[in-house]
């Protein structure tokens, strides 16, 4: 599980950051005091951290040359002042990447994730998920079962994917839209209902028919 | 103002009339005295071409001064500062106006800056509040992201909103300011398109509107934040003036002789004709903003705003009851593209 560090004095924000971060499966240090933070580096070692550059004492560009003089671990800062020059300093001063408040959730997730793998190839690449013997292949765009694999369009890997990440629990149709919009494919209701009776006919072909259970007014679940 | 003959002879009026007068009353005493009437004519006349010498002297002298000055006040970009540039002036009087002009000057600088300054004051405020708002509102965003249900969407529907409306007053302030404030690089059309429509997501979402992207893949040089900023407001106007079945979106992009052309048409109730001209004027709502839909006049009229200054087109089409197009045009660069 990737180490995220997150340095941000709004409590609230780190709180419920934290939160987002560790129910997206990220493992997440918050070091305690502002004034020690390079040897909190030192001693977590974390694989990302998230700077915010409006920091009591210490600025984030501070703190980034700080860490840079022994580190170099991915950096995003996360700022709410988005002059030019603060975008200019941050990638300067070896900043890996800039996010404004107020950030889109999903957008910052995938930053997160894009630098991850960037910066570790080998170790954080998405292989792909497992569930209840079904293997599906983002990469490949495939999902396949006991040696028999099929296709999937774009729309219909998402909505598997999504389902996939959020197994065991109900998931709205209005997160599943929210989630593809995310990934820039506009979809609208009509056309999840078509694309998630597409997925369970291909399932169907390949032995899982059943994978996918509808509760009604509520959303969809494996 | 014209500095004329006449208008200096009527100004010399009292000293002229004071010198006929002088005049007669010697030519009356020189007479009494039994002198001949030729040589008082004589000196009569020496006196007057003497008067007459020193007036057009006198007016020719002036004249010079004052064309020169005003040539120098013309030539100055602030007009206001010509009594610092021009020489002391020599008579008293001119001194006293002089004087008085400078006084008149040192107060009305005074007053510009303090307003200048109150302005700035203003505008950093505006920006510093602007920068702070986003922090609560990031709380509030990641705080309904981790509980997600109807109600919290609903907020965060609203929230896209507020967040607009912040940014609304960024760049109205920024709009205000001399200064270029913006960052010209090279971005993505698809990538200025897609954080629009990300920002409005659930508002877009609640209203049913389709949308369709074509064509995106060209780059343009611009700054993508007041891109963003612009799109964001075309879009929401889509939204509000959509039509009540199957409103939809279409946003592609094309090549023109000179550039690359941004669209976005929606399918929405359309605009007059007679209100099309005044929809980029400022607290212009028209007959859509009168017929019950809430209107400021300030969206449009920022864009026009923002686009003149990042030296884009902006320009709009519609026919009531059918469409309304937005068109981007963005002017080739003429720097070269070095590949990297």
């Amino acid at each position: 599980m990737p180490k995220l560090m997150l340095v941000e004095d709004d409590p609230s924000i780190r709180e419920e950051l934290a939160l987002l971060l560790r129910n997206n499966r990220y493992d997440v240090v918050i070091p305690s005091s502002f004034y020690r933070v390079a040897d909190f580096v030192k001693q977590e070692k974390p694989d990302l951290i998230l700077l915010d550059i409006n920091l009591p004492g210490k600025d984030g560009f501070q703190m980034c040359t700080e860490i840079r003089s022994f580190s170099s671990v991915p950096i995003i800062f996360v700022t709410s002042r988005a002059t030019d020059m603060d975008e200019l300093s941050s990638i300067t001063l070896g900043g890996d990447d800039f996010i404004t408040k107020p950030y889109n959730s999903s957008i910052l997730l995938a930053r997160i994730a894009a630098l991850l793998k960037r910066a570790y190839p080998d170790s954080f690449a998405d292989h792909g998920l497992t569930y209840r013997g079904l293997d599906l292949n983002v990469a490949a765009g495939t999902v396949s079962y006991q040696g028999k694999s099929v296709e999937l369009t774009k729309n219909e890997l998402k909505i598997l994917h999504y389902l996939f990440l959020h197994h065991g629990t109900i998931v709205s149709r209005a997160d599943i839209i929210e989630y593809l919009w995310d990934n820039e494919m506009f979809v609208d209701d009509n056309t999840l209902s078509v694309n998630v009776t597409r997925i369970r006919r291909k399932l169907e072909s390949i032995g899982m028919g059943d994978l996918i259970s509808t509760k009604r007014g509520q959303g969809y679940m494996i | 103002m014209t500095f004329t003959f006449s208008e200096y002879i009527k100004d010399k009026a009292l000293t002229i009339i004071l010198n006929i007068l002088c005049m007669f009353f010697l030519a009356f005493y020189l007479l009494a005295l039994g002198n001949e009437a030729g040589s008082v004519a004589l000196i009569l006349l020496v006196w007057g071409l003497l008067l007459a010498a020193a007036m057009i002297a006198g007016y020719l002298g002036r004249k010079r001064y004052f064309d020169r000055l005003m040539e120098t006040a013309e030539s100055l970009e602030q007009r206001y500062l010509i009594a610092e540039v021009m020489e002391k002036p020599v008579s008293i009087q001119d001194r006293q106006f002089y004087t008085l002009l400078r006084m008149a000057n040192k107060s009305m600088m005074e007053r510009i800056t303090s307003i200048q300054h109150e302005r700035r004051d203003y505008k950093d405020y505006i920006e510093q509040w602007v920068h702070e708002i986003k922090t609560p509102i990031s709380a509030i965003k990641l705080i309904c992201e981790n509980n997600r249900s109807d109600a919290t969407r609903k907020v965060l529907s609203e929230l896209e909103s507020t967040e607009r409306y912040v940014e609304q007053a960024l760049f109205y302030a920024r709009s205000e300011n001399v200064e270029k404030d913006y960052l010209i690089k090279e971005v993505p059309l698809s990538q200025c398109v897609h954080a629009a429509i990300a920002q409005n997501k659930r508002i877009l979402l609640s209203n049913q509107m389709s949308i369709q992207t074509e064509g995106l893949e060209q780059t343009v040089y611009t700054d993508s934040k007041w891109l963003e900023f612009i799109l964001d407001q075309v879009l929401i106007n889509a939204v509000q003036y959509r039509r009540e079945d199957d409103p939809s979106l279409r946003i592609w992009a094309e090549d023109v002789q000179n550039g690359v052309r941004l669209c976005v048409e929606d399918n929405g109730i359309g605009i007059d004709a007679s209100d099309l001209p005044r929809v980029f004027d400022k607290g212009f709502t028209g007959q859509n903003g009168r017929s019950g839909k809430k209107s400021t006049g300030i969206g449009l009229y920022l864009c026009r705003r923002l686009a003149d200054k990042l030296g884009l087109e902006l320009s709009l089409m519609s026919k009531r009851g059918e469409f309304t197009r937005v068109v981007l045009c963005f002017p080739k660069g003429t720097f070269v593209k070095v590949d990297k």
